[in-house]
């Protein structure tokens, strides 16, 4: 009765892939599985590509692959078809064209491509100065952390996660570091505001890095000028651009989907113009538990993880396989450390009309900083910076009534 | 069930005391503390701090001692 199973398709190996494949299989291990993905690494931990120094590489350069890991990555339930870009898709007709050249007819697909670096200009990638890179996959991760090693010079452009985390791993490895923020006045400014990114950007020059604003920034930037005609010796510092990401979508075109950020999805992660499509991970923009009317689409770890698992429990419900499914109920929180400074984030800081700074002071990041951020007097985020924990206690409990705000 | 959390992985981020404060708390130096053994009534919790963090260094062992 069950050798023909249905047949679920997986596009993107990253956590969000991973976890929505797992769901189906737990509700419903008849599923034939499929996951594609262009890289040639099984799921491993991405978040964790900045936050340590690993190991000298071996030969195989395994030694940062096997650390990141991935709990379930290794199961051989599903198909990985490593290495095998999908190319386009037809989902009226549930094709997947490959690469290879070759078609993949399926029953249910999901849609976990992930995002890119953003670059700023494509024929800017390389100059003179310095060899260009962006900082997405292991390969990348790879690379940069063997020329870290080296004690090279590193430039930085962009101040936000993945900036500020390569910073200040680059510092340990020994390096000079010199950031350029060109459009703000410091990190996270987009999420925190003006005076945490501020006194953040002085947090940065205290560890050392030269962080440079504005035009002072600008001047520095590679214009994509290389035609000074030099050798492309192999001396050249390291420059690597950290400006954000754009979402992998352009294989889905002519299906009709909403395509303007990412891929629209409900509640319950389906793609809405089309049955059987459902998308999770840093490609999903769904409507956001928060603001009822708004669609939010998110980079976190946490994130890939609660949508990938939503995902899959819908495609598993829509196979009448599994209990009714619940809505969306991510509760967005992040956390990451520059220079032994911790930054956690809770809520939807960006939403926020006011803040205030409940503990500590600006000027003194290290000895602890609470920060509520409120909407109409309703509490919508929480930050909390400090090295050390001593007032954590305070930010969990914030925390809390903020979860309880919400509906 | 016990919970395990891998030393060498845990950078003491603290997602894992927002989700389950029943059972993991940073220390005023900042260090992740935790009680092996839990209430079953917590798991819900617990498996929320499992998935939040971002290092993956926490477990449920099945085989508690």
């Amino acid at each position: 009765m069950t050798v023909d199973g249905p047949v679920v398709g997986v596009v993107g190996t990253g956590v969000a892939g991973l976890q929505s494949a797992n769901a189906v299989l737990e509700r419903n291990p008849d599923a034939r599985i499929v996951i594609f993905g262009d890289e040639t690494h099984r799921t491993y931990n991405r978040p964790g590509l900045t936050k340590k120094r690993y190991q000298l590489l071996g030969t195989s350069g395994t030694t940062i692959a096997d650390e990141l890991k991935v709990d379930g990555a290794a199961s051989d339930s599903a198909t990985w078809r490593l290495g095998t870009r999908v190319e386009s898709a037809d989902l009226y007709n549930k094709v997947l064209q490959l690469r290879t050249g070759e078609t993949f007819d399926y029953d249910s697909l999901v849609i976990a491509t992930g995002v890119r670096p953003r670059i700023s200009a494509e024929d800017a990638r390389e100059c003179a100065i310095h060899v260009h890179k962006t900082l997405r996959d292991l390969d990348d991760a790879h690379h940069i952390h063997r020329e870290l090693r080296t004690g090279t010079e590193l430039t930085i452009v962009g101040s936000g996660f993945v900036a500020c985390e390569l910073a200040s791993l680059a510092t340990e490895y020994g390096c000079a570091v010199v950031m350029l923020e060109a459009r703000r006045g410091g990190p996270f400014e987009r999420v925190l505001g003006e005076r945490i990114a501020t006194a953040l950007g002085r947090w940065m020059t205290r560890n050392g890095v030269t962080f440079l604003t504005g035009d002072s920034a600008r001047d520095r930037l590679c214009n994509g000028d290389s035609s000074a005609h030099s050798e492309l010796s192999s001396d050249r510092s390291l420059l690597v651009e950290a400006i954000g990401s754009v979402p992998n979508v352009e294989w889905l075109h002519g299906n009709g989907l909403d395509l303007s950020d990412g891929v629209r999805v409900d509640g319950h992660m389906r793609v809405p113009e089309c049955a059987d499509v459902y998308a999770a991970g840093d490609v999903a923009r769904y409507p956001d538990p928060w603001t009822a009317e708004s669609l939010t689409r998110r980079e976190f770890w946490k994130n890939a993880i609660d949508t990938g698992d939503l995902a899959g429990r819908s495609l598993a419900s829509s196979l009448g396989c599994g209990s009714k499914i619940s809505h969306i109920r991510y509760f967005p929180l992040m956390t990451t450390e520059v220079f032994g400074l911790r930054i956690q984030i809770a809520g939807n800081p960006k939403a926020a009309t006011s803040m205030e700074v409940v503990r500590g002071d600006l000027d003194r990041l290290a000895h602890g900083v609470v920060v509520t951020f409120s909407k109409e007097d309703l509490l919508v985020g929480v930050a909390y910076l400090d090295k050390g924990a001593r007032l954590n206690s305070i930010y969990i409990d914030l925390v809390k009534t903020l979860k309880a705000h919400r509906r | 069930m016990k919970i395990v959390v891998d030393q060498e992985k845990c950078q003491n981020h603290g997602l894992c005391a927002i989700s389950a404060p029943a059972n993991f708390a940073l220390d005023t130096d900042g260090k992740l503390q935790y009680h092996e053994s839990f209430n079953e009534e917590n798991i819900d919790d617990i498996e929320d701090a499992v998935d939040s963090c971002p290092l993956q260094a926490i477990t449920l062992s099945r085989d508690a001692a």
